[in-house]
């Protein structure tokens, strides 16, 4: 097929100028793209417009077969016999006579430019994007940047680092360095949680250790002195195992590891350290260490290495007084006592008041020592005393005694000196004081040695004859076995006393009852969870701060900054 | 040459840096023994936290290196792969280094905005690895330009021809003429919708007008009424195409600002810990 394809168009003066072309093809290409022979180059037409075709003459095909779209034109056919025209988009193809030697001839002419036909509907179709809306999207950032960066850090910077606004930062909620707090502080330290300055002194230095000393000016070292503390804990700060801003709980670590990480082997870290090496309370823990007071003052003595023996200078058999059948009552026939007959828990509940004459012995063991005719006990706790008012007590009644009483004090008929008619003489009044006396001395010496003292106490007697004098031996009756476990008897009320302490059978008091570690195990496991244990760590029963070793004796606190008291005054 | 996407860019290196990266990270966290909890203040905390910083900071500075079309430090393509994968890494990183404790206060404020740049890049990878086909397909051979020209073009078609019908009709195809808008507003861009749009109305209310009309009346009111239907989809296709041009755009309005201000935040997060150490 041949063509002639005549463009017209108007030149700047408005001329018509016509460029003619020639095209030899089975098919002519009509549209915008830069291979189509007819090229039409609008945005208003497609790539590939349309087609033209010889069928027994030109045939101008557009449109796509089968589309539903309204866009996508259906397929339009043109068979163009000069003379008639079809509208592609803004051109116009109009068939003109035919000249010879070609198939056929066009003239194509821009009907509608571009230019003319913008109409007002363009300026109703200017913003089509987010960017065209002029969304500011750096000034946002900008103004992000600068309300964050003042809002939470100039603000609150403002009394740390002395800012010209620290009085309004320091004052007001809202700005304040509280917003700078990582995490709730343990609850001792809450009602200093919100001045960060009473912990954090100075800015960009850690947390230093007067700080923890201020309030806790009694805190001890772990060790004494000897053992250089501070060298052996690498100069360790408070901060080094207590991290508050961690939970309301705790400031250290709940299990064994720091514990251990010495004590498995102690000696290579202390050298002289009089403990033994732990690594676990179920696996490796030495035998308990009881404190037995003696006479050079308080002994510790390792459990499980022969029999431990109490020298408490007390006689006191346990099976005796908590036989099941019952103990002789001066009131009653028998009483059956338990051990909270004797032992009282004190005010804490963690451990017993101790155990004292007058109120947990002397209702059985009446002090009397002359039942038959009085109720009168002697004082206890002073020997000279007690022999002092057994002597007041014959020589009065030799002197006053009525005749009942004198002859079932001093088995002999008669009645006190004073109470005979006539003035006694010199011989009956020595013969009187000689009675009482007599009477005073034998009564003194069965008191002491058989019926009463003897009972419970060791006695020691000097002199002979009219000379004789007793001693009561010092009661060191132990009241602290391991006084420095934490060891809580009301968090065991669960527990029989019995379970631990085994005294049924103990008939003497220099048996100890005190439990084993065995049957602490019984229930208590290690730091790791157990099935049916409780799951014990060190510090369950040892502390780590020994109060007799200062951490640092020349700290003066700066009352100042004590703010607990501070708060307490302000409230 | 095949087009690789940022996704498998160098056969995953990224994927793989950043997989290692958070791997080891996660590994150490496990093994880690703090001494009371984890937190940022353990060496282990300290590790994460200065990793997790100048993460921060590199990817902020790709907003800066895609701009420098001179540069020759790798290229965008490579630098966008590393951006997506190491940002994604970064929330590892990030919250191993909190140790999973947060509060109301400026270390949590500097987390929160980082997971919202995060989760805000994921939605703009995700956005582009549909929306450019989406909108590809949607133009076709068109460009806005040329659709705004032959909306321009039935608009005066459509006005020559509706003068010959009556006035009811002329009134709303001129309303069509004189009141269809494109965009323009927030909601119009992002929504792709103009429920007021007077083509639309027309397009509705044309046939039941129609119904008395006969012979060439008819015929013309019919092509007038398939002008409306042209200039309906053509406007439609527009609206699809700010629609999605915005969803492409939107969450860079949030990625963009809300990094900014995490800069600022972490500056004083990272400040004040060392304040108040």
């Amino acid at each position: 097929m041949k063509l002639l394809v005549i463009s017209q168009s108007r030149n700047r003066a408005g001329k018509p100028i016509q460029a003619k072309k020639e095209i030899n093809a089975d098919w002519v290409r009509v549209g915008r793209a830069a291979n189509s022979e007819i090229h039409l180059p609008d945005p208003r037409i497609a790539l590939n417009q349309g087609i033209i075709v010889n069928r027994d003459g030109p045939v101008y095909t557009e449109g796509e077969a089968g589309s539903m779209s309204t866009t996508r034109k259906a397929v339009r056919s043109f068979r163009l016999r000069p003379g008639q025209f079809v509208d592609v988009g803004p051109y116009k193809l109009t068939a003109i006579e035919t000249p010879e030697g070609y198939d056929g001839a066009f003239t194509v002419e821009m009907m509608r430019p571009p230019e003319t036909v913008a109409s007002d509907f363009s300026t109703r179709a200017t913003t089509l994007s987010l960017a065209q809306l002029h969304i500011p999207k750096r000034w946002a950032a900008i103004l992000f940047f600068l309300a964050v960066g003042i809002a939470f850090f100039l603000l609150p910077a403002g009394r740390v680092l002395d800012l010209p606004w620290k009085q309004a930062s320091a004052s007001t909620t809202v700005v304040g360095d509280r917003i700078w707090n990582p995490g709730p502080v343990m609850l001792a330290h809450q009602p200093i949680e919100m001045k960060c300055e009473s912990c954090h002194q100075v800015a960009f230095q850690q947390v230093r250790d007067r700080a923890c000393l201020e309030c806790h000016s009694k805190i001890g070292q772990h060790v004494g002195p000897e053992f250089k503390p501070v060298a052996l804990f690498d100069g360790a700060r408070c901060a080094t195992c207590h991290k508050d801003h961690k939970g309301v709980k705790s400031t250290h670590r709940d299990d064994d590891l720091m514990c251990v990480a010495c004590h498995k082997d102690v000696r290579a870290k202390a050298n002289g350290a009089q403990a033994q090496n732990v690594s676990d309370f179920t696996r490796d823990h030495p035998a308990f260490r009881l404190s037995i007071p003696s006479v050079n003052g308080i002994k510790r003595v390792r459990m499980g290495s022969g029999v431990i023996e109490e020298k408490s200078n007390l006689i006191f058999p346990h099976d005796v007084h908590l036989n099941p059948k019952g103990i002789r009552s001066p009131t009653k026939e028998r009483v059956v006592l338990d051990c909270g007959n004797c032992h009282a828990p004190d005010a804490s509940k963690r451990t017993f008041e101790p155990i004292r004459m007058m109120k947990n012995c002397q209702e059985c063991h009446a002090l009397e020592f002359e039942p038959a005719v009085t109720t009168r006990q002697v004082p206890h706790g002073k020997p000279a005393e007690a022999v002092t008012v057994v002597n007041e007590f014959y020589a009065n009644l030799s002197l006053n005694g009525v005749k009942d009483s004198f002859e079932k004090a001093f088995g002999v008929p008669g009645e006190g000196l004073l109470r005979r008619v006539g003035q006694p003489s010199e011989a009956e009044r020595q013969v009187a004081l000689a009675l009482a006396s007599k009477k005073a001395k034998q009564v003194s010496e069965e008191l002491f040695e058989i019926r009463v003292c003897k009972t419970c106490h060791e006695l020691v007697r000097t002199g002979e004859g009219d000379a004789k004098e007793w001693n009561v031996l010092e009661v060191r009756a132990n009241n602290a076995w391991m006084p420095s476990a934490r060891f809580d008897h009301k968090s065991h009320l669960s527990s029989k006393c019995a379970d631990c302490h085994n005294v049924a059978k103990s008939a003497k008091s220099s048996d100890v009852a005190m439990p084993t570690i065995e049957s602490c195990r019984d229930c208590h496991g290690g730091s790791r969870p157990v099935e049916k244990k409780v799951t014990s760590n060190c510090l369950m029963c040892h502390g780590f701060h020994e109060a007799k070793h200062p951490w640092d004796p020349d700290f003066k606190p700066h009352d100042k900054a004590h703010v607990a008291l501070e708060s307490r005054v302000a409230h | 040459m095949k087009h690789v996407s940022i996704f498998e860019y160098a056969s995953f290196r990224w994927f793989k840096a950043a997989v290692v990266l958070s791997v080891v990270a996660g590994t150490v966290y496990l093994w880690h023994d703090p001494p009371l909890k984890p937190y940022g203040g353990t060496w282990l905390g300290y590790t994460l936290g200065t990793i997790g910083a100048l993460l921060i900071l590199w990817l902020l500075w790709f907003g800066i290196r895609k701009r420098r079309y001179a540069s020759n430090v790798g290229t965008v393509q490579g630098w966008l792969s590393a951006h997506v994968y190491l940002g994604t890494s970064l929330l590892v990183i990030a919250t191993l280094h909190t140790g999973f404790e947060l509060g109301w206060n400026v270390h949590t404020l500097a987390y929160v905005l980082m997971v919202i740049t995060i989760l805000s890049g994921f939605y703009g990878v995700f956005v582009y690895s549909r929306v450019p086909e989406t909108m590809t397909s949607n133009l076709g051979e068109d460009t806005i330009e040329s659709i705004l020209l032959k909306i321009a073009d039935i608009d005066r078609e459509a006005r020559e021809k509706a003068l010959s019908l009556p006035d009811q009709i002329l009134t709303i195809v001129n309303r069509s003429i004189d009141g269809s808008r494109l965009g323009g507003s927030f909601w119009r861009i992002l929504s792709g919708r103009d429920p007021t749009c007077p083509t639309a109305a027309a397009v509705e209310q044309l046939p039941e007008l129609a119904k008395r009309l006969t012979g060439d009346v008819s015929k013309l009111n019919h092509e007038v009424y398939t002008l409306l239907l042209q200039k309906n989809e053509l406007l439609q296709r527009v609206r699809r195409q700010m629609r999605l041009k915005a969803t492409l755009d939107l969450w860079l309005y949030v990625h963009v600002p809300v990094s900014i201000a995490l800069l600022a935040a972490l500056t004083a997060h990272v400040i004040s810990v060392f304040i108040y150490w």
